[in-house]
């Protein structure tokens, strides 16, 4: 089984063909950055993108991602190492507490960021609102999110 | 090489203190069984700080970073006391042979209690290096100045401290005899270029990229993975057990059976989910486990009605049949800490020649304290095991135990290879020891004025610091005879009565208990603070007045935040109309940190909920090292003190835990949020506070007196809800 994942093509060892596409990138292609929190698709922490949608890793067999494009938390960066805008905003408002739900987060508001380029609080609250953080880091996250959109709209 | 450090063992190794933690030995042995409790010294290896031979700066971090960035604070001291700047210090995460070893981190002490040594190292380095400095550059030590990175004449010739060191090494000790060197932290004169900036949480990068920072993230060549089995709780037996449908499971490994421990190791995590859900097990308790126990348990009028409770925390000339003003009952319900990381380890065990027989990673707020634990789990000398600290999604209290450590130790064990363990979030939620529920009553008397005569407040909580299965029981039992320091938080008042009384009783509940953030100190408050808006209301008075007037000036570092907190409030007007209210509340937390918080709300018929709409909040923090991280500290305990007052409520029946999840345990959302308005109060003259619990003690009734002045409804137990709303 193949999948790309990041741009890069990753064959999937048949033992790992029955496991969450989660599992898959963290113990099996090496790429922890994605994180396991609740196990059933009500926290966000795992939020990754399958052929531009976002989507909760822990509740999708490998299986049925199969051969499509897989964008994680560690694709974000481009290839020199500087950071995507939402990254950047996200170290500009010091965002992260303990950081554990903060991949799916920066993969959550870049989904919001495709659709709605410049979202105001009641888009941010309805497109966040599936992604939880024990630490609260609620409101820098809502103003990194209006941080981005504004570097995003300059580069566009 | 210069390095800092109280004895010579460290000079062995370079690092490495190896087993040779000498001061602590006889106190270690003596604590086996408890958290690490050793707090630093001048002379204590925690104050690690070392020039490079290219001048560069490296200290270990004493800290578990947990999200409260405690590090970054004390490398600005380091940076501040150097004469660096903070991203020039090479910081190194030390394992447990590397240094003797730290107390736990709890209590929100980083700052408080490590802030002093850390300087006083730094500060003695550089003294050294200046005498160093003088004899290079042949000028008298009091005139060769400060410079970036090393030091200058009057006339601006310049060294390194690059220039001042060599490969060979060298140990500097704190002198007790000599003249303490000038701590430029706490020089409240000094311009400071570190100290006092909001300097971004060192590490930053790594959490928004997807570094590999977490227990379960570190790979390992062929680990396997496993799990155990947890009870509801803790001193809870096997009855039954079912494991006959374990052996088909594809990628199955091993069974591991020893007592009632039963864990499985399997090639991949799926294939231990599969094996975990053959495991058909029933559990005999102890006691029943159900929420009416509970409420039976803590029923504090049920326990006042038979006399004294158990510990009395303050009495002056207390008078049972005072006309009582108020007399209110108020309740407490359970909450968990609901990390966002699930918890995880990894052991390995090594053959025979190598420097460590048992190797654990995992994030624990007491790593000292798991390396002891292991020990004595697996029969191993303290120096063959090593824990390797990682950095932890979420502590508030629930990290100090030798648990996911002990399965995967004992998995790994059995399998002979190495074994990674990462909880599920239902195990979570079943064994994270719990905040616990207590109750409250609460009564005062006033004299024609309206100031205070009688104060009389009983309370029955859960054990917290002492709870069962925290320690053993023939310790447990002599612990006892005193005072649980988790229940006595937040119990004596800041207001001034001649009679006064305040009592409490700590029991056991039918869950397994423990440290979550503010351990009493949010629910004690919660009903102090709500009483004496009560009785405010009743007298027809304003409650901050009120409050300030019955401080009697004891309280000055309170008051101000209080009139703080108001003038701040009032920068926003509350919405006109129906169901608005705001309300105030304000405490001090270990005696040291003091808070006040202004609560916003809107009780909404239409949709019947609460929302709160704003919140501010006036911290006083002694000296403010990084004020952003400070105020994100503060606006972390605010979103708690939400979900305490409106959401978070632990639930159990049937003799099991029902919580098991985030749709069925409910914590603050993004739509939840208030706007917030944040005053960081900085005394540079006076040692940092801790900012880590503090305002989540005076969040919850600021709320509650908000849902007060909105609807008139008195909440009386948390979490409240609309329907109690009448």
């Amino acid at each position: 089984m193949k999948l790309t994942v990041n741009g890069v093509e990753c064959q999937v060892a048949s033992d790992w063909e029955n496991e969450n596409l989660l599992m898959v990138l963290r113990e099996h292609l090496g790429l922890p950055g994605t994180r396991f929190s609740c196990g059933i698709g009500q926290c966000g922490a795992c939020v990754v993108h399958v052929d531009g949608a976002p989507i909760s890793s822990c509740l999708i067999p490998v299986a049925d991602v199969a051969g499509k494009n897989i964008l994680t938390i560690e694709g974000l960066a481009d290839e020199n190492g500087t950071l995507h805008p939402l990254q950047q905003a996200w170290i500009d408002e010091s965002v992260p507490q303990c950081g554990y739900c903060q991949s799916g987060q920066i993969m959550q508001a870049l989904a919001l960021l495709k659709e709605t380029p410049d979202p105001d609080d009641s888009d941010i609250n309805r497109a966040m609102n599936g992604n939880l953080c024990r630490c609260g880091t609620y409101d820098r996250i809502k103003k990194s999110i209006k941080r981005a959109a504004v570097v995003m709209q300059v580069l566009d | 090489m210069v390095q800092l450090n109280r004895r010579k063992f460290l000079f062995a190794t370079g690092w490495v203190a190896g087993g040779a933690t000498l001061l602590y030995t006889l106190r270690n042995h003596a604590l086996a069984v408890a958290p690490t409790i050793i707090i630093p010294d001048e002379e204590s290896g925690a104050a690690w700080v070392q020039i490079q031979p290219d001048g560069s700066c490296r200290m270990f971090f004493p800290r578990i970073d947990m999200g409260q960035n405690a590090n970054t604070g004390l490398a600005q001291i380091v940076a501040e006391e150097l004469n660096l700047k903070v991203e020039e210090i090479d910081a190194v995460a030390p394992n447990t042979s590397d240094v003797p070893p730290l107390a736990v981190t709890a209590g929100s002490m980083s700052l408080t209690a490590f802030s002093r040594p850390i300087a006083t190292a730094a500060a003695t380095l550089r003294e050294h290096l200046r005498e160093r400095a003088a004899l290079k550059l042949s000028q008298p030590i009091a005139a060769t100045l400060d410079e970036v990175g090393g030091f200058r004449t009057a006339n601006n010739r310049r060294v390194h401290y690059a220039d001042l060191v060599d490969a060979a090494t060298t140990l500097v000790e704190f002198d007790e005899s000599k003249p303490a060197p000038t701590l430029y932290t706490f020089d409240s004169k000094r311009t400071k270029r570190q100290v006092g900036h909001s300097v971004k949480p060192l590490g930053i990068r790594e959490l928004v990229t997807g570094a590999p920072v977490y227990t379960a993230d570190i790979p390992f060549d062929g680990v396997l993975f496993g799990r155990a089995v947890l009870p509801p709780v803790r001193n809870a037996s096997i009855a039954s057990l079912n494991t006959s449908g374990v052996s088909a499971v594809k990628g199955f490994i091993k069974l591991v059976q020893e007592g009632d421990f039963v864990g499985v190791v399997c090639k991949t995590p799926s294939a231990v989910d599969a094996a975990m859900a053959q495991i058909d097990v029933t559990w005999h308790l102890q006691e029943p486990l159900n929420q009416n126990e509970i409420d039976r348990l803590v029923d504090v009028d049920a326990k006042m009605a038979e006399g004294d409770l158990e510990h009395i925390l303050q009495d002056q000339a207390h008078r049972i049949d005072a006309d009582w003003a108020i007399d209110l009952r108020f309740d407490v319900q359970v909450q968990t800490h609901a990390a966002q990381e699930p918890r995880a380890a990894v052991a390995r065990f090594n053959d025979k020649g190598a420097k460590h027989k048992l190797e654990i990673w995992t994030g624990n707020q007491d790593p000292w304290g798991m390396k002891r634990f292991a020990a004595m789990d697996t029969g191993l000398a303290e120096d063959e095991v090593v824990i390797y600290p990682q950095r932890l999604g979420g502590g508030f209290g629930g990290r100090e135990h030798y648990e996911v450590e002990r399965d995967a130790v004992r998995l790994a064990r059995a399998v002979k290879q190495t074994v990674k363990v990462q909880w599920t979030r239902k195990d979570e939620f079943t064994a994270s020891r719990s905040r616990p529920a207590s109750a409250h009553r609460l009564r005062i008397a006033a004299d024609e004025a309206g100031n205070l005569t009688d104060w009389w407040h009983g309370y029955v909580s859960g054990h917290v610091v002492l709870a069962r299965e925290r320690l053993p029981s023939w310790l447990l039992s002599v612990a006892r005879l005193g005072e649980d320091m988790g229940v006595v938080k937040g119990g004596v008042s800041p207001y001034n009565a001649p009679h006064q009384r305040v009592e409490c009783s700590d029991v056991d509940l039918p869950i397994d208990l423990g440290v979550w953030r503010s351990l009493n100190g949010a629910p004690a408050i919660f009903a102090i603070e709500s009483a004496m808006d009560e009785l405010a209301i009743q007298q027809r008075l304003d409650p901050v007045d009120f409050k300030i007037k019955q401080m009697a000036e004891a309280h000055p570092r309170l008051q101000h935040c209080l009139e703080r907190v108001r003038s701040i409030s009032a920068k926003q007007a509350l919405p006109l109309g129906e169901g608005y209210g705001r309300g105030f509340a304000s405490g001090i937390y270990e005696g040291r940190c003091f808070v006040a918080i202004s609560a916003d709300v809107y009780v909404d018929p239409e949709t019947e909920q609460i929302k709160v709409l704003h919140m501010c909040c006036a911290q006083d923090v002694g000296m403010a090292v990084n004020p952003g991280q400070l105020r994100a500290q503060i606006e972390s305990n605010l979103v708690w003190s939400i979900g305490m007052a409106l959401f978070e409520r632990f639930e159990v029946a049937d003799n099991d835990i029902q919580s098991s999840n985030f749709d069925n345990y409910a914590i603050v959302r993004m739509s939840d949020m208030p706007s917030l308005d944040i005053e960081v109060i900085d005394r540079s003259e006076i040692a940092p506070t801790g900012a880590g619990e503090t305002a989540l003690i005076a969040g919850p009734p600021a709320i509650a007196n908000a849902i007060r002045n909105a609807s008139g409804f008195r909440p009386l137990s948390l979490p409240i809800s609309f329907s109690d709303i009448r």
